[in-house]
């Protein structure tokens, strides 16, 4: 057993009010910079919908992730003589189109203009080349299901389902969406760290942060290729990739990242989980079907006294173990099976799980009346207005029990409160539904109080990262670092360096 | 007894040292002078012998008989390091250029006791009224039919020089050298024989004497049987071809259009490579999903 420590996230979608909070968060933190305009870390997308960038999800164009090949994943973007021979022109790129070209306005405009018969007006200046330009798309252009018809339409999810319920599922009274947000997934097994041919992503031995080292990048680009996820970035200005860096600085200094603390919903949950990394490659050489259970598998129980020998021989602290002990992740993913890695099937081992959102109510407007579907106060799963198939396309590689169990439990929950704070809910029913996923009135219980009523320090739970230990390896001198931490050397990445 | 001896020997030593220092200085005297003519004479034929003659008449350059007469020791002097620059300045030397154009005499920087060799010749066979006639400027044997192919080979690079020298169509071209021709760094070669009388090109096949030439080829002469065979070549070239241009000095600095053309074509070519090549590359999605959708 070779115990290794993970910083890990849960998105809780059913929290997500799509505010783009986080975005803006981290856009002002990290990528308000020369070259990195077009850049979001953290973004946050409709669903149904094409996110950012257009279609990412759809593997057959942008070549990300690993493919199954019998058992033994290779990276999809072509093997290694392939990548070679393609190194000074790696087709696979993403179009600045597919991005966004990204604009500022003239507001300086708005005061300059001299007086004349129309009011000044702010136009629309490209942050690359400084000229005027035309927009015509941007990193949240599908926002709550604008332009739905080309967009939503063409959600790579949607290949899912049948002709009959996508045709629903764009009926005007069954429109429905929900929020994604989106960061970097920081997985177990990186394809971005495989396909780099300068050896500049790695992934932190002591916390699990994929990070690409600037001294070392030399811009083949390769990553933004192999990420299926699309979340490294390739700044024009440094010549240099950059990604996510789960605000490292912020983590050792005992702080939430700047989209956890920022986040208005309170939707995002992170904590320290246990793996077994000697079980890693056989967890992505199962069929997709059992991509969740593996991934699951490979995860330890903090409070099994062998995971925790093997974790201290490891070099894993007490502190740092008591932690991961409390961490909401490993509740919501591991005990409650609640959160989902988004699509599995990259067989990337993303680290950011989500639980899935439950949907709005069904509604119908009969002769001017708006009224509810059903009887029922929630609609039962069954009756989703987004097809169960969908939802399993995005978090559990096409298994559908997964997705139904998480979705269920939710519904259990808030059948179990309403009984509880209202009773207008028959007992039978709230029974019924809790015998259904297995759960117990304490397990509800629980999971309640961390979805709706956790505090910060309850959402948050960061490892010690023990920054000493991980310097004291690489480095005799501690007493340079001391009082220091996160970015280390302040020396601005140069083009060419 | 012994001491009479002794001023005997002595006396006969000292008698057959003075006859041995005298006889010697004498030798020295006549060698020394043998020796500066000689030398005169060789620098002349390496270095002057292709273009110029004396008591010969005009060649690509005129004839020095009674040159001495004509200028001063000053502007020869002058004129024959640095020709070019001179005919700027002085009236003479550029009336020179205008008569034996389009030839321009390269620079020749000689040693002191070189030039002043190559003057006392001059002084020496004008006086005599003499011509000069090279000593070597020979084939070491008669061409043979094999040779016109074999010099070709050794024009194009084929067959390496055996002292290692470079192939001459790195710089020079010759008409039928090839489908993409030579060089046009030095001048065309074809008809280089009617330039140059045979004892002449045989003579800067030994020993080059042009300001490019003389650096690249000084540690890396041509053997004998390599001047025969291009010494073939070359005369050929002019057989091959009676309508050449006869004189063809500098390197023109026009690129010759057949080259440009199958430049282009392979540059054309090169890029719709590439593009089948890489026809799967990703060709962005979003613009693609917008115009299927107003479709």
């Amino acid at each position: 057993m070779d115990v290794r420590l993970q910083t890990s996230m849960v998105f809780h979608l059913d929290k997500c009010i799509g505010c783009h909070t986080c975005s803006i968060a981290c856009k002002n933190i990290w990528t308000d910079r020369k070259g990195a305009e077009y850049m979001w870390w953290n973004n946050v997308e409709t669903k149904p919908g094409t996110g950012y960038p257009t279609a990412w999800e759809d593997q057959s164009k942008y070549k990300g992730g690993w493919e199954e090949n019998g058992g033994n994943p290779s990276l999809k973007m072509g093997s290694k003589n392939s990548r070679l021979l393609n190194i000074f022109h790696n087709p696979d790129l993403p179009k600045l189109d597919d991005y966004y070209e990204p604009w500022t306005y003239e507001y300086e405009k708005l005061f300059d203009a001299p007086e004349g018969s129309d009011q000044p007006t702010a136009r629309p200046i490209s942050m690359i080349t400084g000229k005027h330009m035309e927009v015509e798309a941007g990193p949240n252009w599908d926002d709550d299901l604008s332009g739905s018809p080309v967009y939503a339409a063409n959600d790579p999810n949607l290949d899912s389902l049948t002709e009959e319920q996508r045709q629903e599922l764009f009926d005007i009274e069954r429109l429905v969406f929900f929020y994604l947000p989106r960061i970097c997934n920081h997985c177990l097994n990186p394809s971005c760290v495989a396909a780099c041919p300068s050896g500049a992503i790695y992934k932190r031995g002591e916390d699990g942060i994929v990070l690409i080292n600037q001294d070392k990048c030399r811009a083949w680009r390769m990553c933004v290729t192999a990420c299926p996820y699309k979340k490294t970035f390739y700044n024009w200005s440094t010549g240099k990739s950059e990604k996510c860096i789960l605000c490292f600085p912020r983590l050792e200094t005992g702080q939430a990242p700047a989209c956890f603390h920022s986040c208005v919903g309170r939707i995002r949950y992170l904590g320290g989980l246990l793996y077994d990394a000697d079980k890693l490659p056989s967890s992505v050489q199962v069929p997709d079907g059992q991509l969740v259970d593996a991934h699951r598998d490979i995860i330890l129980d903090p409070k099994d006294p062998k995971v925790r020998e093997a974790a201290r021989k490891n070099g894993i602290d007490d502190r740092t173990l008591e932690a991961v002990e409390r961490s909401p992740v490993y509740k919501y993913v591991m005990e409650w099976k609640l959160a989902l890695p988004l699509h599995p099937e990259f067989r990337t081992l993303p680290m950011l799980f989500y639980v899935p959102p439950m949907l709005p109510v069904m509604a119908k407007a009969t002769e001017g009346v708006y009224d509810t579907a059903n009887d029922e106060l929630f609609s039962p799963i069954e009756k989703a207005r987004l097809p169960i198939e969908y939802m399993a396309s995005l978090f559990s590689a096409g298994n559908v029990d997964h997705v139904t169990l998480s979705l269920k439990k939710q519904y259990a929950v808030r059948l179990f409160k309403r009984l509880e704070t209202v009773g207008d809910v028959d007992e039978k029913v709230v029974q019924f539904a809790m015998n259904e996923c297995n759960m117990t009135a304490e397990e509800a219980e629980t999971i309640y109080r961390l979805t709706s009523l956790p505090t910060m320090d309850e959402r948050v739970v960061i490892p010690p990262m023990h920054r000493e230990e991980a310097l004291q390896m690489l480095n005799d001198n501690m007493w340079e670092e001391k009082g220091s931490a996160g970015l280390g050397k302040r020396q601005l990445p140069v083009r060419g360096n | 007894m012994s001491a009479k001896l002794v001023r005997e020997t002595s006396f006969d030593v000292s008698l057959i040292t003075k006859l041995l220092i005298i006889s010697s200085a004498i030798l020295i005297f006549f060698a020394l002078g043998a020796s500066a003519q000689e030398m005169g004479a060789k620098a002349f034929e390496s270095k002057c012998f292709s273009c110029h003659n004396i008591g010969g008449g005009d060649k690509q350059g005129p004839d020095l008989k009674g040159l001495t007469d004509r200028r001063t020791l000053p502007w020869i002097e002058e004129f024959t390091k640095a020709p070019l620059a001179m005919s700027k300045k002085d009236p003479i030397a550029a009336e020179l250029f205008t008569k034996y154009a389009p030839t321009i005499m390269p620079d020749q920087p000689l040693a002191p006791d070189e030039f002043e060799a190559i003057i006392e010749l001059i002084k020496n066979l004008s006086s005599k009224n003499e011509m000069f006639t090279p000593a070597g400027a020979k084939l070491y044997r008669a061409i043979q039919p094999g040779d016109i192919d074999g010099g070709w080979r050794y024009f194009t690079g084929q067959t390496k020089f055996e002292n290692g020298g470079v192939a001459c169509n790195s710089c020079h071209t010759v008409n039928n050298v090839g489908r993409l021709g030579g060089g046009t760094l030095g001048p065309d070669l074809t008809a280089a024989n009617i330039k140059y009388r045979d004892p002449e090109l045989i003579l800067i096949l030994q020993n080059p004497n042009f300001p490019t030439m003389t650096e690249m080829f000084r540690d890396h002469k041509l053997n004998d049987e390599e001047i025969v065979q291009l010494f073939a070549y070359l005369q050929n070239s002019k057989a091959e071809n009676p309508h050449a241009p006869i004189v063809a000095t500098a390197a023109s600095g026009a690129t010759d259009p057949k080259f440009l053309a199958v430049g282009f074509a392979i540059t054309i070519l090169s890029l719709f490579g590439l593009n089948f090549i890489w026809r799967k590359r990703h060709k962005g999605v979003r613009a693609d999903i917008v115009r299927r959708s107003k479709i």
